[in-house]
């Protein structure tokens, strides 16, 4: 496992290439020319940092948005369309009761759209990467598979932002409701919210490099998402220590009172802030745990 | 054995007639030789050259070992392999289905957890420092697709030399060659998945070379090519490895691809090196030329003259015809031809027989 050796060499990845020994050997040994790409230096080509690992990630994940816009616009037209059966459903039996409420169902279906866009993408996305021979590309890398990993994470995080963020203007036109929406407040909530659900995503990723074909077993877990994240129209208790549930209060309180990050309490920001670090390390471990066996039994790359 | 086969009929006498003909067959593989050689650099290609032998290996490899399951199920795939390669050279990695190559790819790319031995590529182990290995190392495995097909191939040689460590703006020239001599230059702006099989394979390959690894492994880079574009593959592999000084491991069911581009070959079986030298020696090491004759007439006393005057290495009989294998030079064929008329022998075939690597590896995985 990549990851593994990072505590050993404790480098980030981007020290000088230069250090090494085998590429001094090389070098001793004049068969590395001057790159043809660097205008003659024979200093080679520099190291990419962190920021370019980012960028580029984020860049191939903007590419395959703008230029198959299919699946992103056919999730949200398929989002709208559950939620106008939801809407409409709800009112014709619930009336009253529904409109009374339709700002809660409103953000909660905007967390869960959140929510389910942030893990399905990260979980299918390993199980496609394993398909494709790239997961094993990703593992081969300096930077170690970590940075690589949460890079992606960032990637998939950002495009469920902008399709959610859409969905939800969707669902105000067709409510005629309206909600404020803080946005400084709303990333930094809904951000930490679904990082402990980008955690679960991790683990089931995992899980599905080591054990193939259960992908459509660990996508029923989304089916919880909703009962996490209404679990604040009950009383909380322990709730808020799984994914969603204190993120799902937060963003209730700051879309519908209009409370800002600042205002929160501290002890229920740390609670936020705590569940997703506990979850985003938890479901890393999985993954870690679960590609090192993986790598013991030879199956990484297979499906 | 590759056989040239000549048309059945009464051909002894355009045998005698253009007898060297035939030999000039078995020598065009010669030539092809010659040819590829010197595509590469000779002063790089072939490995053993003093600048060579005094640098680190580039792969070292000390009694690796990966036995799969447990009990009387276990399977030991690979067991106590030990090898070295030298910077700068192509080395193949050959050996039947289940032999043990893949794992053995893959344990020295970190990809399996090999239960004993050690492995370190450019001097750093890669097993207790993966990270610090990476950096000289990339790979292109066996029948994965390698890069992204949504991507045009540009994005994909950028984005992977970033994964790969290197900022994509300093190996941009270094694209631009690679898709020249790969051909791809004109489909550089356009998504992998529009492109044919044989582009999206030299695609894989780009991508593997996009990066600043100075060793890469490359599983199966042939597999699925109709013949042009694996003769235009391994013709520029060859060339692009030989121009950046590059360190190749590369696995390959097809044995010209291996005697093309390999300087060297380890072959593996049961897990374990069988053979382990220079393509050229495993096939100096070989049974000498031969002849391959049949003819209904080859029983009897014809063939009992053969066999008095020739070393015979195997008869063979199917339906009314016989087939021997004679080993034996130009000279020989034409005793062995006057022999034969002295019989009266009406010859339906005649083949020539010429040493090649895929005969190498089968005396080799025999044994």
């Amino acid at each position: 496992m990549t990851d593994s050796v990072d505590d050993k060499t404790g480098s980030n990845g981007t020290s000088d290439r230069r250090a090494d020994g085998g590429r001094q050997a090389a070098s001793e040994a004049g068969r590395r020319p001057a790159d043809e790409g660097t205008g003659g230096r024979d200093d080679g080509p520099r190291s990419a940092g962190l920021v370019d690992l980012t960028l580029a990630v984020l860049k191939r994940e903007y590419l395959i948005f703008v230029r198959y816009p299919a699946d992103a616009v056919g999730g949200i037209v398929v989002s709208l369309l559950f939620f106008a059966l939801l809407f409409y459903g709800g009112r014709a039996f619930a009336g009253q009761a529904l409109t009374d409420s339709i700002e809660g169902l409103v953000v909660g279906y905007f967390l869960w759209t959140l929510s389910v866009g942030a893990y399905s993408s990260v979980a299918n996305d390993i199980g496609s990467e394993v398909q494709w021979g790239t997961l094993e590309r990703h593992f081969m890398t300096p930077f170690g598979f970590a940075p690589v990993a949460f890079a992606k994470g960032v990637a998939k995080v950002v495009r469920s932002f902008l399709l959610s963020g859409i969905t939800l203007a969707a669902m105000l036109v067709i409510t005629d409701t309206t909600l404020q929406v803080p946005v400084v407040t709303v990333v930094v909530v809904a951000g930490l919210s679904i990082l402990s659900v980008l955690g679960l995503g991790f683990a089931a990723g995992g899980l599905s490099v080591l054990y193939k074909r259960i992908g459509s077993w660990l996508g029923l877990l989304q089916f919880g998402f909703p009962v996490l994240v209404a679990a604040p129209a009950f009383e909380l208790g322990w709730t808020r220590f799984l994914p969603l549930a204190q993120g799902s209060s937060l963003l209730q309180r700051a879309m519908v009172e209009g409370t800002r990050v600042w205002e929160f309490p501290p002890a229920e920001l740390a609670t936020l802030v705590g569940v997703a670090v506990v979850y985003v390390a938890g479901g890393y471990a999985v993954f870690h745990y679960t590609t090192r066996r993986a790598r013991r039994l030879g199956v990484l790359g297979d499906y | 054995m590759n056989a040239c086969t000549t048309d059945p009929g009464s051909v002894i006498p355009e045998l005698l007639e253009s007898g060297s003909a035939i030999f000039s067959m078995s020598s065009q593989r010669e030539r092809d030789r010659a040819r590829s050689d010197n595509a590469a650099d000779p002063d790089t290609a072939r490995a053993g050259g003093s600048v060579q032998e005094a640098a680190a290996p580039a792969i070292t490899v000390e009694g690796l070992r990966k036995q799969f399951g447990d009990g009387a199920d276990a399977v030991t795939a690979v067991d106590d392999i030990s090898f070295r390669v030298e910077p700068g050279s192509v080395v193949g990695l050959l050996g039947p289905n289940g032999a043990g190559k893949t794992t053995t790819i893959k344990c020295l790319l970190g990809m399996i957890v090999p239960d004993a031995g050690s492995v370190s590529v450019a001097g750093v182990d890669v097993l207790a420092n993966p990270r610090a290995a990476y950096r000289h190392v990339d790979a292109m495995l066996e029948g994965a697709r390698n890069d992204y097909w949504r991507l045009t191939v540009r994005e994909n040689l950028r984005y992977f030399a970033t994964i790969g460590g290197v900022k994509p703006d300093d190996v941009a020239g270094r694209h631009d060659t690679l898709l020249n001599q790969l051909d791809l230059a004109a489909e550089a702006d356009t998504a992998v998945r529009d492109l044919s099989r044989g582009m999206k394979q030299k695609v894989s390959l780009a991508s593997v070379l996009a990066t600043d690894a100075d060793v890469v492994f490359l599983d199966e880079p042939t597999l699925g090519l109709d013949v042009e574009s694996s003769l235009t593959l391994r013709r520029e592999l060859r060339r692009i490895v030989d121009e950046r000084g590059l360190t190749a491991l590369v696995t390959s069911h097809d044995m010209d691809v291996i005697e093309d581009v390999c300087d060297r070959v380890i072959i593996v079986n049961d897990g374990r090196v069988v053979a382990d030298d220079a393509v050229d020696s495993l096939l100096g090491g070989l049974d000498a030329q031969g002849i391959r004759v049949a003819s209904p007439d080859l029983e009897g006393a014809p063939l009992r003259a053969v066999r008095d005057q020739f070393e015979v290495r195997e008869v063979r009989h199917q339906g009314d015809h016989t087939s021997i294998e004679v080993t034996t030079g130009s000279d020989g064929f034409y005793e062995l031809v006057a022999l034969l008329r002295a019989h009266d022998v009406t010859v339906s075939s005649v083949d020539t027989i010429e040493s090649d690597l895929e005969s190498a590896f089968l005396e080799v995985t025999r044994e």
